[in-house]
């Protein structure tokens, strides 16, 4: 074993300095302190409005549980949001994701283009989306269901990207030399090795829409986040917990689902 | 049982696919000229950073020869191979399979040209997640390019003479099985197998013996032993076992740093010949 190894090894397996670990612990306090004077923290104002948070969870008691039936439509909306977004994203994600894998990518402007395609898509967040489409298209649940979509296929999109990157190439190769047409290729070799991991992010796409489409109802477009924002204006605090609580049972429900679907396509 | 659409039944008929597969095997053969199948002439290659991997190299493969390339690393074997299958384009030399110049051709053509020709890796590298049944059907695509088949299904045709190539490297009970789960030697043969279904004439193994224990290599090399004596196929093998090579080989080539130092039978290549190749240069 050369010297230059072991003195690499050696160098890896020592603790940090003592001055270096002090200056990192330093420059981490630093920063943690900026963050607390540029939000403003004030822990002191959380202990005085503690009696106005007990009184709001006094006057949302108990929750309005006869809500029920009129929650039922805008429920089907928010899960409904989920899954066009969902599938809007799955159908436009996976052809751009192999555009932006450079592996599978079948030329380099194609390449660049998708992945920029999906860094827009991706680095505006849902919610502004929301804002764009109520905008163009008017309040409701559709301006929502777009926003979901389009985001969706921004992250949908890179994920997708990431694991056909990180694809076994050894079969691809193979059956490109017995001869076999690109598009054989792709769905004899290329799909089957990353279709379970797909479908994985899918559902685990599909859990985070949902949780997405209660917060873009806040901006006029539709489902429970909508009927949540109503009730909060008109002080109607026990709808709002009786809301709260279908939130809970539906990201709960969604989140078990997705991850027992999933466990089927690990 | 449904295998990616293809009904298989249970238990297999083992005995009707490798008869099937015997017949087809045996009509392939009859289209097949004896002779030269493979013929590497003044094949020289020089990389772009001015390294010269193959000098002036010759040599050729008769049908139903086993030939064993030997050399350390670095000696040119690899770039010896991917010059045959043509993913490396020479500097000069020609490469024939089966009387066709590959050197010459590119694109759809030299895919074409290169169908007679097979290649086993030191990884199996098989659809792990799809059937060893669909695995080794995937050999035989270039043949069935339709629709069906671009959709991801395996060709129909094909599922019975797969099970006798199965049947022919010993594993046609696991066809219906996850390629995934199979052990190294195993995935190796339906590799094997996978070659078989594309009805090479010359099958090119490259170190596939490279993962495997000594009784799973010792498996592998006797049955590219029998496919080469029986079904008369021309291989080149490049290895780094000179004893399982003495033992299989008909004929072995030397390659040190990137010249043949021999090409001759088998037993009148002496051990001290051998080791030689493996002699760090000064």
């Amino acid at each position: 074993m050369s010297t230059a190894y072991n003195a690499r090894v050696s160098r890896g397996a020592s603790p940090m300095r003592p001055v270096v670990a002090l200056g990192v612990a330093v420059v981490l306090i630093a920063l943690f302190v900026q963050a607390w004077i540029v939000v403003q923290a004030r822990p002191q104002d959380l202990v005085s409005g503690a009696h106005g948070m007990a009184d709001i969870i006094a006057r949302s008691l108990p929750p309005a549980f006869d809500q029920f039936k009129p929650t039922l439509m805008p429920v089907l909306e928010t899960i409904d949001l989920a899954i066009f977004g969902t599938v809007f994203g799955v159908v436009f994600a996976f052809p751009l994701s192999i555009l932006a894998a450079r592996n599978l990518s079948p030329a380099r402007p194609l390449y660049l283009a998708a992945r920029a395609v999906i860094a827009v898509t991706r680095s505006v967040p849902d919610l502004v989306w929301a804002l764009l489409f109520v905008t163009a298209v008017g309040l409701g649940p559709f301006p929502g269901a777009l926003a979901l979509a389009v985001h969706s296929v921004g992250m949908l999109g890179r994920l997708f990207a990431e694991v056909i990157e990180d694809m076994d190439m050894g079969p691809v190769e193979a059956l490109t030399l017995t001869g076999a047409s690109r598009t054989q290729v792709f769905t004899h070799a290329v799909v089957p090795g990353v279709l379970p991991s797909l479908l994985g992010i899918a559902l685990y796409r599909f859990d985070e829409n949902l949780r997405s489409s209660l917060v873009l109802g806040f901006v006029g477009a539709g489902g429970i986040g909508f009927q949540l924002l109503t009730a909060m204006n008109l002080f109607q605090y026990q709808t709002v917990a009786f809301l709260l609580i279908v939130t809970f049972v539906l990201v709960g429900c969604a989140e078990r689902l997705s991850a027992y679907l999933r466990s089927f396509v690990a | 049982m449904m295998i990616f659409g293809t009904s298989v039944a249970a238990p297999l008929d083992q005995q009707g696919a490798r008869i099937e597969a015997a017949a087809r095997a045996a009509a392939h053969r009859a289209t097949l000229a004896t002779g030269t199948k493979l013929a590497v002439r003044n094949l020289t290659m020089r990389y772009p950073n001015g390294h010269t991997a193959l000098y002036d190299m010759n040599m050729s493969v008769e049908a139903g020869e086993l030939v064993v390339v030997l050399g350390a690393n670095g000696c040119g074997k690899s770039t010896f191979m991917k010059c045959v299958v043509g993913l490396n384009k020479p500097t000069s030399g020609t490469v024939e399979v089966a009387g066709r110049n590959l050197t010459e051709l590119s694109g759809r053509a030299l895919r074409e040209a290169r169908l007679p020709l097979a290649l086993i890796s030191q990884h199996a590298n098989l659809v792990r997640r799809r059937s060893v049944l669909a695995n080794v059907c995937s050999g035989a695509l270039a043949r069935h390019r339709n629709l069906a088949t671009a959709l991801g299904r395996i060709p129909r045709a094909e599922v019975q003479p797969a099970l006798g190539y199965l049947a022919e490297v010993g594993l046609a009970d696991l066809a219906p099985q996850r390629a995934g789960t199979l052990s190294g030697g195993q995935a190796q043969r339906v590799a094997v197998a996978r070659a078989l279904a594309q009805l090479p004439q010359v099958l090119l193994a490259d170190e596939p013996l490279a993962s495997l224990d000594p009784e799973a290599a010792d498996e592998v090399m006797r049955l590219l032993r029998r496919l080469a004596t029986e079904e008369g196929l021309a291989i080149v093998c490049v290895l780094h076992q000179p004893e399982l090579a003495a033992r299989y080989a008909d004929r072995l080539i030397g390659l040190r740093r990137g010249r043949v130092v021999f090409d001759r039978h088998a037993s009148s290549v002496s051990s001290r010949e051998i080791a030689d190749l493996y002699v760090a240069d000064a």
